[in-house]
């Protein structure tokens, strides 16, 4: 078997069955490259490298969709996209995932069998990917003797979380133009499934829908805006704080559906391009978090309050923010970075 | 979360056609209720019949407006923040304002409405755990706070099938201010004092209050109350907010030359239902307004109180909150 050199990165987009170019994968505590995986298939996948406690399931289902494929031990690479000076960011434009998902699937030579660009910040459905793997398994039976590999795959999924959650931006920096996938994809839709036309951040979403999916689970789930976080997901907690017209609500106890017709605006969408919302710069200022799980909610809804009828005093601040939990307690310096914007407000 | 029929009504003979020719049906305003519950399969409606739009046909359903008499007429779907903060109400009523502020969070109150917070569902949490017996959400089955944990739960119009606690706080200040419920069903509009719209539990704790399966409440009023200009609301909680009443206490108080004309008191937190107490109200009618006649008036809206073995403790504090809720009251300028 032939195995054709591996090309230097050189900033072209990848394409259908060319060879994969290589990438470094992670630099500790070993080097760590796509190169060393030849010789079994490999699913390369790109998503957002903000930090979430979702992405567990994210990894699960990836680890599911390979089970049920015993003609392909591919192997899942599942690389954040953020600014790691080690990849570069000339790796997310390489492989097209710059600012969203991508999913790539390489055979055993080192060749580019199936992609998928989450450029409407889509992630593929899990059939598609099952499909691409049948097809990959079907066409190249695996390869008996694979190259020797420098690094289980535990320790490389553990090795690329740990970098994300180092390098994680606070999800309050991402612009709206961070999409990406939080959970599972969706089940198909349902026989009551129904097109839903959601306005998000200013963008008409086309979503097809069955009525108990709630608008947290839209947007998480369906419409890759994975920012609006879930906590208890029985409004007790604010993590899934949105603005409905304006307005802060909750979205776990929204239905979807309920949602139409409305602006709704989610954490991903306060930022006008690379300027912050002066609460989201105030929360960096003042260390407004810790794990930064409950943020996008308490931005959600500090920013709402500005525009509500509350006196003047941390009191106050602190009565209209008990809607929003923060399990590090990072209380002080929630109330005030609220403070500190409302005191800036002209008027 | 069971699968379900949904949609959006655009007037209300349309709403009421389509939650009538459905027995499993529920209406959909807020949300915060039923959604929640639903997600714990404790509500398993076949339809959902959302109501927020009929607001675009009926405006009225979303304002606060003034009636003839002097009193207010609050729409079914006006958001429990727009109420609590409505310039009116909390000049003429700063009880329901007060109360409203002490409920819930403030995205919650962006959401949930008039209508829907009069038919907010128990905290009892043996109601919202299906894997438990309850005579409210399976009626037969048994109680289990009776025996079981029942910290939160009533002492007031408590009965042997059920003891769980009605969680508003603004309909404890309706219950004070004699609010009438504005019902449309099939059949017509009615009015219903908010004295008579709740059930207290008895033998059939899963029926709470006088709604008919397919009637929409459409408005709420006031009725004229110029001396509740003097009230207030005072709710003792787990934690200083976001949290249900332990106890609570609704009052307004028409004073002159320092006696009690006239009075109003409602418990929340230890009752079945709002609990309007005219024992209390009784107790306090010209009497010099002072620490001996609220204490009098708190052991009248107590005597029938019949605690359990966790929640003894409501009834010192729902006395001492009522009496500092009427201090609090004299006190107002």
């Amino acid at each position: 078997m032939t195995t054709p050199a591996l090309p230097a990165m050189a900033g072209l987009p990848v394409e259908l069955d060319a060879p994969a170019p290589d990438l470094l994968l992670a630099s500790h505590p070993r080097p760590l490259r796509l190169r060393d995986f030849r010789g079994r298939p490999v699913v390369l996948a790109f998503f957002d490298g903000e930090w979430d406690p979702a992405r567990h399931e994210h990894l699960a289902l990836y680890h599911r969709i390979l089970a049920r494929l015993p003609g392909a031990p591919a192997e899942l690479l599942a690389l954040p996209i953020d600014d790691d000076p080690c990849r570069g960011e000339a790796a997310t434009r390489t492989w097209a995932a710059a600012g969203g998902a991508a999913f790539y699937l390489i055979d055993a030579d080192g060749f580019v069998r199936w992609r998928h660009l989450g450029l409407a910040g889509r992630v593929p459905r899990a059939d598609e990917m099952v499909a691409a793997l049948a097809a990959l398994a079907a066409a190249s039976p695996p390869d008996q003797s694979p190259a020797p590999c420098t690094a289980s795959r535990r320790e490389f999924v553990a090795l690329t979380l740990l970098a994300t959650a180092a390098l994680a931006t606070p999800p309050s920096l991402r612009g709206e133009g961070a999409l990406a996938p939080a959970g599972p994809p969706p089940a198909p839709p349902g026989p009551a499934a129904r097109p839903v036309t959601l306005r998000v951040n200013g963008r008409d979403l086309s979503l097809t829908l069955e009525p108990q999916v709630t608008l947290l689970d839209a947007l998480r789930e369906y419409a890759g805006l994975p920012g609006t976080k879930k906590g208890c997901d029985h409004g007790q907690c604010g993590a899934c704080t949105v603005h409905l017209d304006r307005r802060r609500v909750l979205s776990c106890l929204t239905l979807a559906m309920m949602a139409q017709g409305h602006e709704i605006t989610t954490i991903e969408g306060l930022a006008r391009n690379d300027t912050l919302h002066p609460m989201q710069a105030a929360f960096i200022e003042h260390d407004g978090f810790q794990c930064g799980y409950c943020t996008p909610g308490q931005i959600m809804s500090a920013t709402a309050l500005l525009d509500e009828p509350w006196g003047p005093s941390d009191d106050d601040v602190r009565e209209a923010m008990s809607g929003n939990i923060c399990r590090c307690g990072a209380y002080p310096n929630i109330v005030a970075a609220v403070q500190d914007v409302r005191r800036g407000r002209p008027g | 979360m069971h699968p379900f029929e949904y949609s959006a009504a655009p007037d209300i003979p349309s709403a009421l056609r389509a939650a009538g020719a459905d027995p499993h049906a529920r209406f959909v305003a807020g949300g915060t209720t039923l959604i929640d519950l639903m997600k714990l399969d404790v509500e398993t409606p076949s339809r959902v019949v959302d109501i927020n739009t009929l607001a675009a046909r009926h405006p009225e359903l979303g304002r606060v407006v003034p009636l003839p008499d002097g009193g207010l007429r609050l729409g079914a779907l006006v958001r429990n923040s727009d109420l609590a903060w409505d310039a009116a109400v909390r000049e003429r009523y700063p009880v329901l304002s007060q109360a409203l502020l002490a409920g819930a969070s403030g995205q919650l109150r962006n959401m949930a409405t008039t209508g829907g917070n009069l038919l907010q569902r128990t905290r009892c949490w043996y109601f919202r755990d299906p894997a438990t017996p309850c005579n409210k959400r399976e009626p037969g089955t048994g109680c289990s706070a009776l025996h079981g944990h029942n910290r939160i739960h009533a002492v007031l119009g408590t009965s042997a099938h059920c003891i769980a606690t009605h969680p508003s706080d603004m309909a404890v200040a309706l219950a004070a201010l004699d609010a009438v419920v504005r019902i449309q069903g099939a059949r017509g509009e009615r009015g219903v004092p908010l004295g008579e719209f709740y059930l207290q539990p008895g033998a059939h704790p899963e029926r709470e209050t006088v709604l008919s399966s397919g009637e929409l409440i459409t408005a709420v009023d006031l009725p004229a109350l110029p001396w509740a200009r003097r009230s207030t609301y005072l709710k003792v909680r787990d934690r200083a907010s976001y949290a249900f009443a332990l106890a609570s206490a609704a009052v307004a108080l028409d004073l002159g030359g320092g006696l009690i004309r006239d009075a109003r008191v409602a418990l929340g937190g230890v009752g079945t239902v709002p609990w309007r107490s005219r024992e209390a109200e009784r107790a306090l009618e010209g009497k010099r307004a002072g620490a001996e006649a609220f204490r009098a008036a708190a052991d009248a809206a107590l005597r029938g109180a019949v605690p359990h073995h966790e929640n003894g403790f409501k009834l010192p504090l729902a006395r001492r909150t009522l009496v500092r809720a009427l201090a609090t009251a004299a006190a107002m300028a």
